[in-house]
This record gives C-alpha cells, structure tokens and sequence, in this order.
C-alpha cells in the first residue's frame, strides 16, 4: 500500500494513540477551583484534530487504493491476463498529483520559514531602533545641560574681563553673549561629533554581527533553505 | 439543483481540510501548467481563500441574492490576475475531479451531475459579471510611483498617477501589485477624493515580515510602476449624504479612507460637523498629524482628537513626545469619554481588533448598527 495522501507536516513518531486520549490527564486550573485548565485542553483538541483529519484522509487514500487494485483485478479477468492495466492512466495522474502537491507544501514551508525570519529581523530591528532613539534623546539632554553650563561659565567670564575702561553696558552684554554663544557651540559641535562617531561605529558592529549569524544559519540549513533566507534577508538593506 | 444534497457533499469532503485545495491546484496545474504562474510561489494564503469562497457560496446558496452580488464581485475581481473566459472550464474540471477524488463512495452520477450544474451556474455569474465589466474598465490601472515620502519610522506616504484615470468613492480600496513581489497583492485605502490630475494618495505601513509593505515603504519604489485593481468598497458616505454629523475614527493608516471622506465632505455645500479621532501606538506614529490639524484650522466644521495609549510601556516618558497634546487611551476608552455619540453616523478604520473593540463600544453605548460603518472586504480580504 502507498504512503497516504497526507502532506502535512506531521511528524511520524509524535502519533496520537487512542490510549492516550484515554488516559489524558490535565492540569487542574487555579488553587481552590475545580476543572481543566483551559489553554491545555485547547492544545489537547488541536492535535485531536490534526489527528482526525490525517485519518480521514488516510481512509481517502486506502479506498482509492482498493480501487484501483479492483479496477485492475476487472481489467485482468476481461482480459483473460493478469499482466494488463498494472497502473492506468487515471493512478498516473492521481499519483502525478501528489508528488506536486508534496512540491508545493515544501515550497510553501520554506516561504513561511523565509517569511519568520524576516519578521523577527524587523522586529529586533524595531526594538534596536527604539533603544537607540532612546540612547540618543538622553545624551542630547546630557550635552545640552553640559553645553550649557560651560557656555554659563564662558559669559560669566568675559563679563569680568569686559570690566576693561572704554566698554560700556551694552558691550559688555554682547559680548557675554558672543562668548556663550560661541562656547556653547564649540563645545556641543565636539560632543555631537564623538556621539555620531560612536553611533556609526555600533551600526557597523551591527551589521558585521547580522552577517556573521545569517552565515551561520546559512551553514546550519539545507541549500533551497538557506537561499531563501539569504535571499530575503537582503530585501533589509 | 438538489441543495441539501450539495451541502451534504460539501460537508463530507471539506473534513478533509487543506488536503482538498491542494488536490485541486495541483489537479489545475498538472492539466493546464501554464495557469501556474499566474499565482505566487506560495500557495498557502490562496488555499485558504479558495476554501472561505466554497463555503461561502455553498452556505448562501439558498439566499440568491447575496451570493449573486458575492459571485458578480468575485467575477471583476479575479479580472486583475488576468483570468479568462476559458480558464473557468479548466477550473471546473478540476473542481469536479477534487470532489470525485474526496468523496469516494459518495460519489454517484446524480451528485456529479448537480456538481456540474451548480458550478456551472456560479461559473456563469462570474463570467457575466466579468464581461459586463470589461465595457467599463480596465482589468487593472497602471500607477506610476510619482513621489514617495517617508512620514515616520514605518510609515511612508505614495502618490501615484493611475493611467487611465480611476474613478473611486472617496473611502474605496485598490489591491496593489508591486513590481518587485509579483503575483501579490495587498488592499491600500486611497486617502484623497479623486482629484482634478487624477493622482491618488496612499499611506503604507511597514509590517514586521510584511513583503508587499516592505517593498512600498523602501524609497527605491518611487519611479516604479504598479499595478493597480478596481476600486472597491464600502467605507462610503450615503447617497444621498446624511444629515447627521459624523464620527471618524482612525487607528495609524486606517486615517486614508476616513482623510478621503474629509476631502469629500470639504466639498459639500453644507458640511456636517466632523470630529475625527486619530490613534496610534506611539505620538511618533501619528503621521499625518501636522496635516490634519492644518485642515482644522481651516475648517470651522472639523475638529481633531489625536490619541495615544495609555499602556504603560508606551507612557514611559522615554517615548513621550513633550509637545504631544493629545489624550491617552485606547482609541475606544478616548471616543467613549467624549460624550454621546447616538446621532452620528460612525466611520471606522485601522487595525482589525481597534475597529472591532470601538465598534462594540459605540454599539453598546447606543449607536445604532446601520449608523457604524466598517470595511468589509467579504470575498477579498487584504
């Protein structure tokens, strides 16, 4: 007898046995209350179903079976030889029909998996991003307030030095101000340019360790896979 | 035509799950291998739609007029993926041999016969409707990518010009086929009423693994050329429009239709009052803020809500945006606060479980049914 029309990725050794259903216990839900615990029984039913469904269709696939092996039994006693009509055309194309539909749920399954990858990839791409703007908004605040102080400090400063004889009121504040201005601006220009240089350096770390575990996975899966993965990976850059 | 014999069968063979689909694309294929490639690689999401078709025609198929409008609408619809007269033999016959294949013993001459007959007259509605179709419209618009721009980390804004022009209701979708992911399309809202230049606008979120959003939202989609389908929907002022004043609620780009519908309304004669509530997961995600508060200021008639959770994960001040003004709360708990919403007709649109939760809100807080207005996609779901 031919394998079952059933292309589902089931793995063989996990089957449901009838005793297990028999002797299934749950865990009973929260101290004090009585009954199942409704997340178990729920999984428990999902592989009742998956279970149920691959027999019917095994059943499907054994009276097809006995159908042809009938067909073929007529065909043989009409013809007076045993010999004729081993596989007719009819089981060429049910067969034919199968290897295709086996193909497909293959294909589809490495879609889904490239699919997975490339959701968590976002995903960890989303929260990087998130931390990021995080990282970048308290170092803005810390470098302004340090901008800041420094730039006090500055025009404090040029206030005492514009005590000078010929400098009246309004001088004197403008240059307090010029001296704060130009302080603050120096000393924030020196801190933005060490923050964008660390931040460039961790997106490069980023992207060396991103290429370095793609090609570990790469290694670790069976070529069509790995291709898919590779392939989708790069719809990130 | 024996109905309760039809469902019988229908119901014996579709325990049988993905198993049947399967069968009969790959019964399809195998018969006619050049029909393969007018689907994606991946066959699984069409799978799944073509069973929610079967069991939707085989449920309605004793209320004629529902499932008329529903087979007239999936008749245009498949005019986009390039189907033809012909191709709808092809797919009876493998309709047929799938639920021969299924059956086993059920299967007698008398069922194949009703088989034959009940799908060939689903066949024909489609086909009729197709070809009424055709005096009236492209099977699909070509759409150049005119300007793409990036609104917020996952948000980006496309204008594309549609050739020929398109006419739509404001608050009408088109399925969308990027150039890159062929064979794949997804439903976008346009968010402008058709325009004197014809250009309509879009706004794409990106999806975490989503490969239509992602190719739509990446900057080297400007220049590119779509395809576009038939306008459909039924996100759609009345007509006449009613008297009542209106309630717009948008969750992130569920705003396009309900911004189209304020193009619309800019227009009339006698604009109804318009309060329009726009949530978001974050202030960051409220893309369109600017704009709309822009149009606030020009119309005496609309007023603008924007609303941000209060889920403490996003309250951390970490995410607050400081000059954010807006309320916190789901979009549901913001509506609900600002007071009676009996005498308004409700328009709703975002993410599947906001709609739903708002829509449950309003009903409860008395809005009646036929004043709630949501998409309903029915035969094609985005």
């Amino acid at each position: 007898v031919e394998p079952a029309l059933t292309t589902a990725w089931f793995d063989e050794q996990s089957r449901m046995t009838p005793e297990e259903v028999h002797s299934v216990a749950f865990p009973t839900s929260r101290l004090g209350r009585r009954g199942y615990e409704e997340g178990a029984v729920r999984e428990f039913l999902g592989a009742v179903h998956a279970e149920f469904l691959r027999l019917v269709n095994e059943r499907t696939s054994l009276w097809q079976e006995v159908q042809r092996l009938r067909r073929r039994i007529i065909a043989g006693e009409a013809d007076g030889d045993s010999q004729t009509v081993l596989f007719g055309e009819a089981d060429a194309h049910i067969h034919a029909v199968r290897i295709l539909s086996t193909a497909q749920v293959t294909a589809d399954r490495y879609v889904a998996d490239a699919q997975d990858y490339s959701t968590r990839l976002t995903e960890e791409a989303r929260l990087r991003r998130d931390e990021i703007m995080h990282e970048a908004q308290q170092y803005s605040d810390m470098l302004l307030d340090d901008a800041h102080t420094k730039a006090r400090e500055a025009a404090v400063s040029a206030l005492n030095v514009a005590a000078a004889p010929q400098s009246d009121e309004e001088q004197r504040a403008a240059q307090a101000e010029l001296a704060y201005l130009r302080t603050y601006s120096d000393v924030y220009r020196a801190h933005l340019r060490a923050y964008t240089e660390g931040i460039l350096r961790g997106i490069e770390e980023w992207e060396r360790k991103e290429t370095a575990s793609l090609q570990e996975a790469a290694q670790g899966l069976p070529t069509a896979g790995a291709r898919a993965i590779d392939g989708n990976a790069h719809l990130h850059h | 035509l024996d109905v309760a014999r039809l469902r019988e069968s229908f119901a014996h063979v579709a325990v049988h799950g993905d198993e049947l689909p399967l069968f009969f694309y790959s019964d399809l294929f195998l018969k006619h291998p050049e029909v393969r490639e007018m689907f994606p690689v991946s066959m699984a999401a069409q799978r799944s739609h073509l069973v929610d078709a079967l069991v939707k025609i085989v449920s309605q198929v004793d209320s004629v007029d529902d499932l008329t409008a529903f087979l007239q609408g999936l008749g245009r619809d498949h005019r986009k993926f390039g189907v033809v007269a012909e191709h709808y033999d092809a797919v009876g016959a493998s309709l047929l041999a799938t639920l021969e294949h299924f059956s086993g013993p059920a299967w007698t001459p008398e069922l194949a016969a009703d088989w034959q007959a009940a799908y060939e007259l689903i066949g024909s509605v489609m086909t009729t409707a197709a070809s009424a179709d055709e005096q009236l419209r492209p099977p699909w618009w070509r759409g150049t990518v005119v300007a793409h721009e990036p609104r917020s980390f996952d948000v980006s804004v496309l204008f594309v010009q549609p050739e020929p022009r398109m006419d739509y209701l404001p608050g009408q979708s088109v399925a969308i086929e990027s150039p890159s992911r062929p064979r794949l399309w997804r439903y976008y809202s346009m968010a402008n009423a058709p325009r004197q230049d014809g250009l309509l606008e879009f706004h794409i979120r990106l999806i975490d693994g989503g490969a239509v959003s992602m190719a739509l939202t990446s900057k080297t989609v400007a220049g590119t050329e779509l395809r576009l389908g038939p306008p459909v929907g039924v996100l759609t002022l009345g007509q006449p429009v009613s008297s009542r004043d209106l309630l717009l609620v948008a969750g992130s780009t569920g705003l396009a239709p309900l911004k189209a519908i304020l193009d619309q309304v800019a227009t009339l004669p006698q604009p109804p009052k318009v309060h329009l509530f726009f949530g978001a997961r974050t202030a960051d995600g409220l893309y369109d803020l600017d704009n709309l508060e822009k149009m606030a200021a020009q119309y005496s008639w609309l007023t603008i809500t924007p609303a941000v959770p209060a889920d403490p994960k996003f309250a951390d001040p970490k995410f607050a945006d400081p000059k954010f003004a807006g309320e916190t709360g789901t979009l549901a708990d913001v509506v609900a606060r600002h007071g009676d919403w009996s005498q308004h007709d409700a328009y709703l649109a975002g993410p599947t479980k906001m709609v739903r939760d708002a829509a449950i809100r309003l009903a409860a807080a008395g809005v009646a049914q036929d004043q709630i207005h949501i998409e309903d996609f029915g035969w094609s779901q985005p």
